[in-house]
């Protein structure tokens, strides 16, 4: 070989050499130095995080009627690129959707100017319509099968839906667009009702159809827990319909039923007016979906003589049989009246007949300190802690802001504000002999077999009265409810129903005087009184009654009645024997506070 | 020239034919099981991915028919059945229930209570 045909050799070997050098450093690069960079571009382009939806837990009742489920739905998306004949589609879709067949044809010939093919193009992703019904779409998937169209798709998603409707609308609550808990149970319980959704990273070809051996990292969906009530369906059904006729009869402004369990602190029922249809909450206004049981500030009138009785006899400083002058109806040192005038009352028949200046006078013997230190203990001036949201605390004011009567005033159930759940609570008391109970609306969180994770146990808040005198308080609430007493016509045939009316007047804004036309009336209650199966407040806020019939006992006694009797039924209550069974006659008395 | 050496050189060499014929038959059969293969992978996944759609379209007609079952035996469904006397029943109000209690007998504890409808047909 010459030197020219050897130099040429070399040369194309260096040329050779130098090339695939050059191509493997391009390889180099990258497989090693820009591997993850161009692995990136490509999983964006064919691996797709698809979400795995957590199902939302289901609310019960207490025997496990369902209160809140949810019921798959579709979103129907139109895709432009792919329809080839859009009047067709639209004769399709228009009637199956209940849309206006123009609509239909606006949505699906929508167009877009797109940058890569320097024209307008039909848009892609079309909303045509959301939360369609899983019957709808097989329709619709059918007439499209048949006519071999393209270019529609369903989106699976979950609506929340409420079986009972209005029913326990303001405890239940409601969800947002997103399935989050806005409102009563549903926000409270989030974390444990929402679950956590899942994921899987899946690889798609160049015409979008999933490569299922490809599929990636996988995590199975937690679904949410589901949640068991304390609120007894039968009750609430109850408390309802009575909730009903009372509104056609006295046509308040608003009114509020709350049934709790003493022994436990569960509520079994809790009813507001004016209330809302879960299924259909759009335009509802505001202020029908306030949970008025817990965010409604109301003066307890002479329901509230139960906490001064109760107090007065815990510490000791009367017996019930103490008797008490009640100044002939007038106590000229504070200008209080009572509805009738009583010379000597016991304590027993303060509350009978329900004297303004007898539980005056108790507290004025308890003292200010003590007084105030007994309406907090009684839970009055805070949150009770029940698990829904809104719960306000009410205001009790502390005595260095009292002014020289508020000691008069305060143990009628005036100058203090309280939720009627506060109010409930406090009958509790009463009724459980004397501790104090956390309301409690969740029972139990459930896993999906419905097996109990948690189980929320009665939980007792603190001891605030005596046995011996929550028994007399309880003595003289039967008194109440007797032809005697105030609340006749809160008996039930049968049982011994322990009970106080209360009747307050409003504020009027304009006199700036409490109103002589506007009350609140209510009736506190619990039957059968040896064993109490349940504590029920009645309340009305400006009945519409006749003049001078707008009070307790003879507006939300009757309403009791009616409820305590089917209630006794339903829960199997045994009747004592030593009640009668016949007609229930109202007294005079109903008319007082 | 040698007989045995003529024979030696005309020899049809089975060994090395057997040989290179058994590595094409696996590398066929290698190549056609991993097409095989391939194509069962993409196949099952496919069959797969029909399940999983079967399964969840099940899943939503059970939960749509489960959904439906609660909305008409729910409480308010039934109360409007019971109001608009497609359920055909007659309360029994307090003057049709005779009680029988013993006043001896503990209350409270659940036990049986005698109780008789005075009217066999209400």
């Amino acid at each position: 070989m010459n030197r020219t045909a050897r130099t040429r050799a070399l040369t194309t070997c260096c040329l050779l050499a130098s090339c695939y050098t050059a191509f493997s450093f391009r390889l180099v690069q990258l497989q090693v130095t820009q591997h993850d960079e161009y692995a990136a571009r490509a999983a964006e382009t064919h691996v797709n995080r698809q979400t795995i939806y957590a199902r939302r837990g289901v609310i019960q009742d207490v025997h496990g009627e369902p209160l809140a489920q949810n019921e798959p739905v579709r979103t129907v998306i139109a895709d432009g690129t792919l329809i080839k004949d859009r009047e067709a589609l639209a004769d399709v879709l228009a009637p199956a959707l209940g849309l206006e067949r123009s609509l239909v044809l606006e949505k699906v010939s929508r167009e877009v100017y797109s940058k890569t093919h320097k024209k307008n193009v039909p848009v892609p992703y079309i909303v045509l319509k959301k939360d369609v019904a899983e019957s709808v779409v097989s329709g619709i998937q059918d007439q499209l099968a048949e006519r071999k169209m393209r270019g529609v798709f369903f989106e699976q998603e979950t609506t929340r839906v409420y079986p009972n409707g209005h029913m326990l609308c303001h405890v239940l609550g409601y969800v947002n667009g997103e399935n989050v808990g806005v409102d009563g149970v549903e926000k409270t319980m989030e974390q444990f009702l929402r679950g956590h959704d899942g994921f899987r990273y899946t690889e798609r070809d160049r015409t979008g159809k999933e490569i299922v051996p490809y599929r990636g990292q996988e995590k199975e969906a937690r679904n949410g827990c589901n949640l068991r009530l304390t609120i007894d369906m039968g009750l609430q059904n109850i408390v309802e319909q009575e909730l009903d006729a009372a509104i056609k009869q006295f046509r308040p402004k608003s009114a509020t039923v709350i049934l709790m369990n003493p022994k436990t602190g569960g509520i079994l029922a809790m009813a507001n007016r004016p209330n809302f249809n879960l299924n259909v909450q759009d335009k509802v206004p505001l202020d029908y979906r306030r949970n008025r049981a817990l965010s409604d500030m109301v003066e307890p009138g002479s329901t509230f003589k139960i906490v001064t009785a109760a107090a007065a006899l815990t510490e000791r400083i009367v017996r019930p049989t103490t008797m008490i002058n009640c100044e002939n109806g007038f106590m000229a040192s504070c200008k209080l009246r009572d509805h009738h005038p009583y010379a000597d009352l016991s304590v027993n028949d303060i509350l009978v007949k329900s004297s303004n200046i007898g539980v005056a006078k108790l507290a004025i013997q308890l003292g200010d300190q003590k007084f105030y230190e007994y309406v907090r203990r009684f839970g009055f001036g805070e949150r009770s802690g029940v698990s829904l949201p809104g719960e306000i605390s009410g205001i009790v004011h502390p005595p260095h802001r009292w002014s020289k009567i508020s000691i008069t005033r305060m143990p009628m159930g005036q100058e203090v504000a309280a939720t009627p759940l506060q109010v409930a609570s406090a009958m509790c008391v009463i009724a459980n002999g004397g501790q104090l109970m956390m309301p409690q609306i969740v029972q139990d969180i459930l896993d999906e077999e419905g097996h109990v994770i948690t189980h929320f146990a009665p939980q007792e808040i603190r001891r605030v009265a005596s046995q011996d005198a929550t028994n007399a308080v309880r003595n003289a609430l039967v008194d109440v409810v007797s032809p005697k007493g105030t609340a006749a016509l809160a008996r039930v045939a049968g049982f011994k129903v322990a009970g106080k009316t209360g009747t307050a007047q409003k504020y009027d804004e304009k006199t700036r005087l409490p109103s002589h036309e506007k009350y609140v009336v209510s009736f506190l209650g619990f039957m059968p009184a040896e064993d109490p199966a349940f504590v029920a407040l009645v309340l009305f806020d400006e009945a519409q009654a006749k003049p001078g019939q707008n009070y307790g006992g003879l507006v939300a006694a009757p309403v009791f009645s009616r409820i305590g009797e089917k209630a006794a039924r339903y829960l199997g209550l045994v009747p004592s024997p030593e009640e009668p069974t016949g007609s229930i006659m109202a007294g005079q008395n109903s008319r007082d506070r | 020239m040698s007989t045995n050496r003529r024979r030696h050189a005309n020899a049809i060499p089975i060994a090395s034919f057997v040989t290179w014929a058994f590595v094409g038959i696996i590398a066929c059969v290698g190549g056609l099981g991993y097409v095989w293969t391939k194509n069962q992978l993409y196949t099952t996944g496919t069959e797969i991915k029909m399940l999983e759609r079967e399964l969840a379209d099940l899943r939503n007609k059970n939960e749509v028919a489960l959904s439906k079952i609660s909305q008409l035996s729910s409480t308010a469904k039934l109360q409007e059945r019971f109001d608009t006397g497609f359920i055909k029943l007659v309360p029994i109000t307090n003057e049709h229930i005779v009680v029988l209690s013993n006043g001896a007998a503990p209350q409270n504890k659940g036990e049986l209570r005698s109780i008789s409808n005075q009217g066999g047909n209400e």
